[in-house]
């Protein structure tokens, strides 16, 4: 009993640490400028070939794997900028929240059917995993889930401290609190916007990695995690980075022992049915603020 | 537009909309007369069920900003539910349609109470999770329900979904001529859905709807019910949509879950986006110009959905109110060139004219 409960918490962990990463990636877009990117998870999918042709094809090491994943979900956050949301932003503002959703749907289609088309379908093995099982006593630990975890600790540890302690993440909070006020002041908010962008693609793309090497390689990979991500992201309240991380554990978790006990058909709708009731209970999400809105 | 030409503008706009609404019927009717191929004519069909759904995803997202992604659940809603009436009770399709719609419409008020307190993203990422719910919990029924001969059927139908539960008897009708005949259902289904949209969008609740979608707060502030108006809009635009689910449910006499995915669903928000949202005329547009651009991509085979996702991202960013939005901006263009030429001169940049 004690072991299946254990690797019911492991498997819930580890996806938890996943959908944190996917997570954040959305929740500091939104914070920072409003933007709901449904192309994310293309992004994520991006990241997890980009790491597999660096590895297999090119045959370069480990390393440059992940650094190809990063590269490849930069690029593809700062073309999203260049080519969308900078357009999109000269528009009317009170359309943007819609047209951006909109355009990144596009976005995320067509950048997913080009990897279909340069792939192919069949699902491939992703060559940055780690075999093995690490047994502590009862304990049951695949050295892949102990990775995962680390690199997603590691993750955000790197993120808090870009946002806390650099120049540029008091400029994205800054924004995020209030944009005109933080341009009066000086921040250059389209750069901190391009910045954002690249950040959010870089995480999408280790995420990617993450995912492709729990199960296989595939060109709709994203969007399994992007959907629960997207429920975690309303649970927790759009923009919170750390409500997003407990979120994504708690849910992740419940997930796991809602899996086990009732079957796997059921992981999903029972998300759902919670994230309604949050909602109904309160609509901005579990920590969200409550806007308040100046006509 | 300014407030000394808006009345007559609307008399004129109304014309407009009378004549082009002639010219359809017209069209409409002559249609099979020049059509023999069965291929063309079942693509004019199709066409005409996306049509429907795209005007009312507009009604619900172009007139009164709520941001569904629920539209293609409430679609195979109607369409499952007409499949199942008839496969459980054996009824005719005929009478399953209209209880099926208003199962619809009873699905798709929950879904809106659901929305009720939400706003904006929030209202789109809960309804995508109740659509990707539906599609999940209808794949992966597995339980037998019924045993048909020797074959287990589920209670939703599985992944495999219903078929031969049924159809209009336009192929007893009509013989090889059937084809004929349901496009005559299927275009006075989008006439009735157009005409009552129509009626809607130009009655005091469509102008509360829009309302509502351009300031919220003044809205309320000046009387408009958000709880009442945002449910209306919900159960009306249900009742045509399921209405359409179940029509095509009889048409093709299946239904499967691969209504559901996701490539269904934006090939709707493509419509709408590139035709014009929020404008009356904007989803039969862009009903037109994708389905023949499908049609043209058909050709580049595997490049159609890519073709799909850029159109999207490039029209949205071009023209963020659509072909018929352009369309208006050149109207206006033109008209007040042709107004003011002697003013003209004066007033060289056009910036200053306009606004």
């Amino acid at each position: 009993m004690l072991d299946i409960l254990m690797s019911v918490l492991v498997a819930g962990l580890t996806t938890g640490a996943l959908y944190a990463l996917a997570t954040v990636g959305l929740s500091l877009v939104w914070g920072s400028m409003g933007m709901l990117n449904m192309a994310h998870a293309a992004m994520l999918t991006l990241g997890g070939y980009a790491a597999f042709t660096a590895t297999t094809t090119l045959g370069l090491p480990v390393f440059a794997g992940f650094a190809a994943a990063i590269l490849f979900g930069a690029m593809a956050g700062g073309l999203l900028y260049v080519l969308i949301v900078r357009n999109l932003l000269k528009n009317d503002k009170a359309t943007f929240e819609s047209n951006v959703m909109i355009a990144t749907v596009g976005i995320g289609i067509a950048l997913e059917n080009t990897i279909l088309l340069t792939y192919g379908g069949q699902p491939l093995k992703q060559p940055l995993s780690v075999d093995g099982i690490l047994k502590l006593g009862p304990l049951n630990l695949p050295y892949q889930n102990i990775v995962i975890i680390l690199v997603v600790v590691v993750m955000m540890a790197v993120i808090a401290l870009l946002l806390g302690k650099t120049r540029m993440g008091r400029a994205i909070r800054a924004t995020a609190q209030n944009r005109d006020a933080a341009q009066l002041m000086g921040v250059a908010v389209n750069r901190v916007y391009f910045q954002v962008l690249v950040l959010s693609g870089s995480l999408a793309g280790i995420c990617g990695v993450m995912v492709s090497s729990m199960t296989q390689l595939s060109p709709p990979l994203g969007n399994d995690p992007m959907l629960k991500a997207f429920i975690m992201c309303v649970v927790a309240g759009l923009g919170n980075l750390p409500g997003a991380v407990a979120a994504a554990f708690g849910l992740a978790l419940l997930e796991a022992f809602i899996q086990y006990v009732a079957g796997a058909r059921w992981g999903f709708p029972s998300l759902l049915f919670v994230v309604i009731a949050v909602l109904i209970w309160r609509p901005s999400g579990l920590f969200g603020r409550t806007q308040i809105r100046r006509m | 537009m300014n407030t000394h030409s808006s009345p007559k503008g609307l008399t004129g706009s109304n014309k407009l909309d009378i004549t082009i609404t002639l010219l359809l019927i017209a069209a409409a009717i002559a249609l099979p007369f020049f059509i023999d191929s069965r291929y063309v004519l079942g693509q004019i069909v199709l066409a005409l069920f996306y049509a429907t759904i795209a005007s009312q995803w507009n009604q619900l997202f172009g007139f009164a900003g709520v941001f569904s992604l629920a539209q293609m659940a409430i679609f195979a809603f109607g369409g499952y539910a007409t499949a199942m009436i008839c496969f459980y009770f054996g009824w005719n399709v005929w009478g399953a349609l209209v209880p099926a719609a208003l199962g619809s419409v009873a699905f798709s008020l929950v879904v809106g109470l659901a929305c009720l307190r939400l706003t904006g993203v929030y209202v789109a990422l809960l309804t995508l999770a109740i659509a990707q719910t539906m599609y999940l919990l209808i794949v992966t029924d597995t339980e037998c329900f019924v045993m048909v001969g020797s074959t287990c059927r589920q209670f939703t139908g599985g992944a495999v979904g219903f078929a031969r539960f049924g159809d209009f008897g336009t192929r007893a009708l009509f013989k090889a001529q059937w084809l004929v005949g349901n496009y005559a259902i299927v275009a006075v289904l989008f006439a009735i859905t157009m005409a009552f949209t129509y009626a809607i969008v130009k009655s005091p609740m469509g102008l509360a709807f829009r309302a509502l979608k351009d300031n919220p707060g003044y809205a309320v502030a000046r009387g408009v019910n958000r709880f009442q108006a945002q449910l209306l809009v919900f159960g009306i635009s249900a009742f045509f949509t399921g209405l359409a689910g179940g029509v095509y449910a009889a048409h093709f006499q299946a239904i499967g879950p691969g209504i559901l995915s996701m490539s269904q669903l934006m090939f709707i928000i493509a419509i709408t986006v590139v035709g014009g949202v929020g404008t009356f005329w904007g989803p039969l547009v862009g009903t037109i110009v994708l389905v023949a651009a499908d049609e043209v991509m058909r050709e580049a085979g595997e490049f159609r959905t890519l073709g799909l996702g850029i159109i999207i991202a490039v029209s949205i960013v071009l023209m963020p109110k659509g072909l018929v939005g352009r369309l208006g901006d050149l109207v206006g263009w033109l008209r007040r060139r042709h107004a003011s030429p002697a003013r003209g001169k004066l007033a060289e940049s056009p910036a200053l004219v306009g606004e």
